[in-house]
């Protein structure tokens, strides 16, 4: 695996690094020298998530992994995984732990604290937003095995046009119109209902869509506001606190808001209104510069969708395909008539071998994907006690002192 | 008579038919490769057939009247499209009269598929669609009639199971160090509420009547290749059916930034309901569910039950392990430490059940999620109790305090009282702690047998609690103005301590020669309070103490005696409003008061009864012993003034 291979090299390299100069207390040079490294590295290892034929098209099927395609979130996550690592590696390894206990850490650890906190929440909600693309992948199954049979009459055409308008209604489309509905519907992110049961519930969900998909986070919850809050008190550090250890948090602040931010807008969320405008990376920091980029693409990509009065329900590569495909195969069947010309069979098989090898996609992802999600949940967990335990040292080493 | 010739003849030519039709099946059936010209003429046999299909079977020709067959079955299963209501709510023979429908259809369309060159012609190929068509309107109807039932056969289990309830509003433990000197504090004992013994059966979430009705559907359509349909709504249904049960059980979603922010009621209260409802769920639900799964699913061999299982619970299981996570983050604290132990005592005994239900073949990390979650309690646990044990050595009074029992000595041994109600867990848990700082092993003097009570790690941890908190006390003391206030002050607590030690379980591990040297340093308070109060007032009394003062300064037996009595005054009204609640420990002070004070005063006023003349005796030693007896009440009282001159 790739995050640990490079954490490895770092770690040891800081670890090293210190050992050699652990008489030279607060040696300042050797601390902006790593702060230089962990800038570079930052960098280099978001600007691996460009490639190269996504900067110019971003629709164009890329040799390596296609832009916000769940292969390139998987990415993401693991660039994030290793960002972090280093990130801890810089603040606490070997360091003095009074240091992060005194001005300016003493605020800003606890503030990134609470942006790990509402971090977890988005984890949790991100999961349960993979748990519903998993259920319109299966409605999407079975349209296209419907569609693959041959003959191919109105019995088979009809079952997929069942599926396929379940499949959209889902998504928060509204099949008979062609556009989106309000964002109420999207992703069958009903609210939970109160009772119910009885007759009347199966007539409701006509497609068998279920109401269980809130789970993860309670029905007020916005992740666009998580968003917005986490990013609200994000400071760049100035003059002496530039060069001082409030840097490092400062980017790894931004780094955390960015991720959460691109799995907000790929994945179907809880609420995500005006997520396009929550959150800007700052443009005139050097180690930034990819992620700017990346920033900008994806928030072009929620304005375009917001634009057709659309929710945006995920830009996940996979999913705006299964969209697209969708609403073309359920036009399709929806005008289907027995006996179909050839061209128009042949069109809506290629179409159809298209929404199977995307589901074939999710089939073989998507659990991996919200493996990945909880590793990066832990590993925030886990960071979060480690710093604490370090502070907690600090507090009980410091306090007679004090 | 026409007619019957007409009748005579065609039946003459039908058996010509079929004669002609058996040599033609005999011949194909010798004959494997047949050439066009064969096979022309065979297809123009088949076109000569009107309304009749043929089939053919290693070459051979079968006929059957597949267009009744689909017309027949298709009005059986088509009537159900214009009908209202739902086909099982009319009867068993309705539904088995549908059901065979629907298999007969599928015979046909099955039939026909594996003859694809029959497709070739085009009468058969749209005998096929139309099959597929009504076979179509029999699955979108079967899987209706699927949530119908699944909905309204659903069945709630419940009361018995759900006697905790009112035991979840009931906090108990929730008083902090913080407010331990502004609340009074009840028992801290814990309500036990492990569950009843029939907490292991497992109910119907879905009546057994209608399981059949589940399973001839489910045959249908996974003969149907319909098995992701059935499956999804079988699962949105039983998902829903989960989540409304949460519901019941008041399970509230949360988010881990709420459960963090969390007062400590709120807290408790919810984890109390995580406690529950994690029984419930996991013991009886979910097994019961994970049954129902095996028992419609079992036989299919396509679907695996284990994973639509998974489906169904998967998310409310993140729902109690992100609670557990996020209250295993927090700071440890030790007044969560008996609710965390709940959560960890639930789940280490769900853990056998959990592992059975989401082994690692379903592919879910559900399973290593709750073990690691139980290790993360067990962490937050040792911490807390670490935590309660700082607290314990470097509490410090925030607010002036009495003489009397202190909260805190009451908190910390109510504290210790519960914790034994957790032994076996916290022996496990603190066998690894480190005991440090104090001598707290037991004394194996007097052959005296150790018991597995007093050794063990929970017994070692307790008696180190104990000798902190006396530490704690002695300190605590030093804030009181006064020796012999210090001393009824330490009195007062050891005492609760024993107390509290020898009536409860505590006594068990804490082992009699503990005990004992407790109440050593009891006595020696005791004596300590006798000497730092009376010293100086005794002096007064004695005969022979006044040697090295010249005759001239020698004050008079009766000035003695009535700065004696002023004395006496001034102890008395200090020390009548001081409390000593415990009624033997006040008369054991009473009476050794006497012992020491009032003999020596009788024994002054015998012997100098003459010079100090009768007037000036205030107090015979009756009426003083009497007095003795006001100390330590609790309410202030002076000597009146006017019984002195």
């Amino acid at each position: 695996m790739p995050a640990t291979e490079y954490q490895g090299s770092f770690l040891s390299r800081i670890s090293i690094r210190r050992n050699q100069v652990v008489s030279m207390d607060g040696n300042h040079e050797q601390e902006l020298e790593e702060l230089e490294i962990f800038q570079k590295n930052i960098s280099e290892r978001f600007s691996d998530l460009i490639s190269d034929d996504s900067s110019s098209s971003s629709n164009s099927a890329s040799s390596s992994e296609p832009f916000l395609s769940i292969a390139w979130v998987r990415k993401l996550l693991d660039v994030f995984l290793c960002c972090e690592a280093e990130f801890k590696a810089v603040l606490i390894m070997g360091r003095d732990p009074s240091l992060i206990s005194k001005p300016p850490l003493d605020r800003l650890i606890p503030e990134l604290f609470d942006r790990a906190v509402k971090a977890l929440d988005i984890c949790n909600a991100v999961m349960h937003g993979i748990d519903s693309v998993r259920q319109c992948q299966k409605l999407a199954e079975i349209a296209a095995a419907s569609l693959e049979q041959r003959p191919l009459g109105e019995g088979q055409a009809r079952r997929a046009k069942k599926a396929l308008a379940g499949l959209l209604s889902a998504m928060g489309i509204d099949e008979t119109s062609g556009g989106h509905k309000s964002a109420e519907r999207s992703w069958s992110f009903g609210r939970r209902g109160g009772g119910g049961g009885g007759v009347s519930v199966t007539k409701d969900r006509g497609s068998g869509q279920s109401r269980a998909s809130t789970w993860g986070v309670p029905k007020n919850w916005s992740a666009a506001k998580q968003i917005q809050v986490m990013s609200a008190n994000l400071v760049a550090p100035r003059g002496a606190e530039a060069s001082g250890l409030a840097m490092p948090v400062y980017i790894m602040s931004i780094v955390t808001v960015f991720v959460m931010w691109a799995l907000v807008a790929a994945i179907p969320c809880q609420e995500k209104t005006g997520l396009a405008t929550h959150f800007q990376v700052p443009r005139q920091l050097g180690w930034a510069q990819s992620m700017v980029w990346l920033h900008e693409k994806i928030g072009e990509e929620l304005k375009k969708k917001e634009k057709k009065g659309a929710s945006p329900v995920g830009l996940l590569e996979e999913i705006q395909k299964m969209e697209k495909l969708g609403q073309s195969l359920l036009e399709f069947s929806d005008g289907f008539q027995y006996p179909v010309p050839e061209e128009k069979l042949d069109e809506a098989a290629a179409q159809v071998a298209d929404l199977t090898e995307t589901c074939r996609r999710m089939e073989d992802g998507l659990v991996p994907l919200q493996h990945q999600i909880r590793e990066v949940f832990h590993r925030i967990v886990r960071s979060r006690t480690e710093v604490l335990d370090v502070l907690d040292h600090a507090g009980k080493s410091s306090a007679p002192s004090v | 008579m026409e007619d019957g010739e007409s009748t005579a003849t065609d039946h003459e030519v039908q058996n010509h038919l079929a004669a002609a039709a058996k040599h033609i099946m005999m011949a194909l059936k010798a004959c494997r490769n047949l050439t066009d010209d064969t096979k022309k003429v065979l297809s123009d046999l088949n076109s000569c057939l009107p309304n009749k299909l043929i089939l053919g079977e290693y070459g051979g020709w079968l006929l059957i009247d597949s267009e009744e067959q689909i017309k027949h079955y298709g009005e059986v299963i088509m009537r159900w499209e214009t009908e209202l209501g739902m086909i099982w709510d009319h009867g068993d023979t309705e539904a088995s009269s549908y059901l065979n429908a629907v298999t007969e259809i599928q015979k046909i369309v099955k039939t026909i598929g594996s003859h694809p060159m029959l497709l070739s012609n085009g009468k058969q190929k749209e005998l096929s669609l139309r099959a597929h068509h009504i076979l179509q309107r029999a699955m979108s109807k079967l899987k209706q009639e699927l949530m119908h039932i699944l909905i309204q056969h659903k069945q709630c289990f419940a009361p018995e199971y759900m006697s905790f309830r009112s035991h979840v509003e009931d906090a108990v433990y929730d008083e902090s160090f913080i407010s331990v000197e502004e609340d009074v504090i009840e028992s801290l004992s814990s309500g036990d509420d492990s569950g009843s013994s029939s907490d292991k059966c497992l109910v119907n979430l879905i009546h057994p009547k209608a399981i059949s009705s589940i399973k001839s559907i489910a045959s249908v359509m996974f003969a149907s290749e319909d098995d992701k349909e059935f499956c999804r709504s079988f699962v949105n249904i039983r998902k829903d059916a989960l989540e409304e049960y949460l519901a019941i059980l008041r399970m509230e979603q949360l988010t881990m930034e709420d459960t963090l922010k969390m007062d400590q009621n709120a807290l408790s209260c919810e984890g109390k309901k995580w406690v529950w409802a994690l029984r419930i769920i996991i013991r009886v639900y979910l097994r019961s569910e994970r049954c129902l799964c095996d028992q419609i699913l079992g036989e299919f061999g396509r679907v695996s039950p284990n994973r639509i299982f998974i489906e169904i619970a998967g998310s409310a299981m993140w729902q109690f392990i992100n609670f557990g996570e996020a209250i295993a983050m927090g700071t440890p604290q030790p007044e969560r430490l008996f609710l965390v132990l709940d959560m960890y005592e639930v789940l280490a005994d769900l853990m056998l059940d959990i592992d059975s239900l989401f082994n690692e073949e379903t592919g879910s990390r559900i399973g290593i999620e709750f073990h690691e979650l139980l290790s993360r309690l067990a962490d937050y646990a040792k911490g807390s109790f670490s935590e309660f044990r700082n607290c314990v050595v470097s509490d410090r009074p925030r607010k002036p305090f009495s003489s009397g029992i202190h909260r805190f000595t009451n908190y910390t041994m109510n504290y210790l009282k519960t914790l034994i109600t957790y032994r076996e867990t916290l022996n496990f848990l603190l066998h690894d702690l480190e005991a440090d700082g104090l001598d707290c092993s037991p004394e194996p003097e007097n052959g005296e047998e150790i018991s597995s009570y007093v050794s063990c790690p929970l017994a070692q941890h307790a008696r180190l609690l104990a000798s902190l908190l006396q530490e704690n006390l002695e300190n605590r003391s030093k804030f009181l103005k006064g020796e012999p206030m210090q001393h009824i002050f330490l009195m007062n607590n050891i005492n609760y301590m024993v107390q509290k030690i020898k009536d409860s379980e505590l006594r068990q591990y804490f082992g009699d020669e503990w005990i004992r040297r407790l109440i050593g340093n009891l006595h020696r308070h005791a004596n300590d309070y006798i000497r730092t109060t009376w010293s100086s007032a005794l002096l007064l009394l004695k005969d022979h103490v006044e040697l090295d003062v010249s005759p001239f300064h020698r004050p008079s037996h009766r000035s003695r005696c009535n700065k004696f009595i002023a004395a006496f005054e001034e102890i008395y009204k200090s020390q009548t409003g001081w409390v000593v609640p415990d009624s033997q420990l006040r008369e054991d002070l009473h009476i050794s008061t006497s012992q020491k004070v009032i003999q020596a005063y009788r024994g002054f006023i015998g012997r100098n009864f003459a010079q100090i003349g009768d007037q000036y005796i205030r107090y015979n030693g009756d009426e003083l012993e009497n007095l003795v007896l006001d100390f330590f009440e609790g309410s202030t009282r002076s000597l009146g003034s006017s019984r002195r001159r």
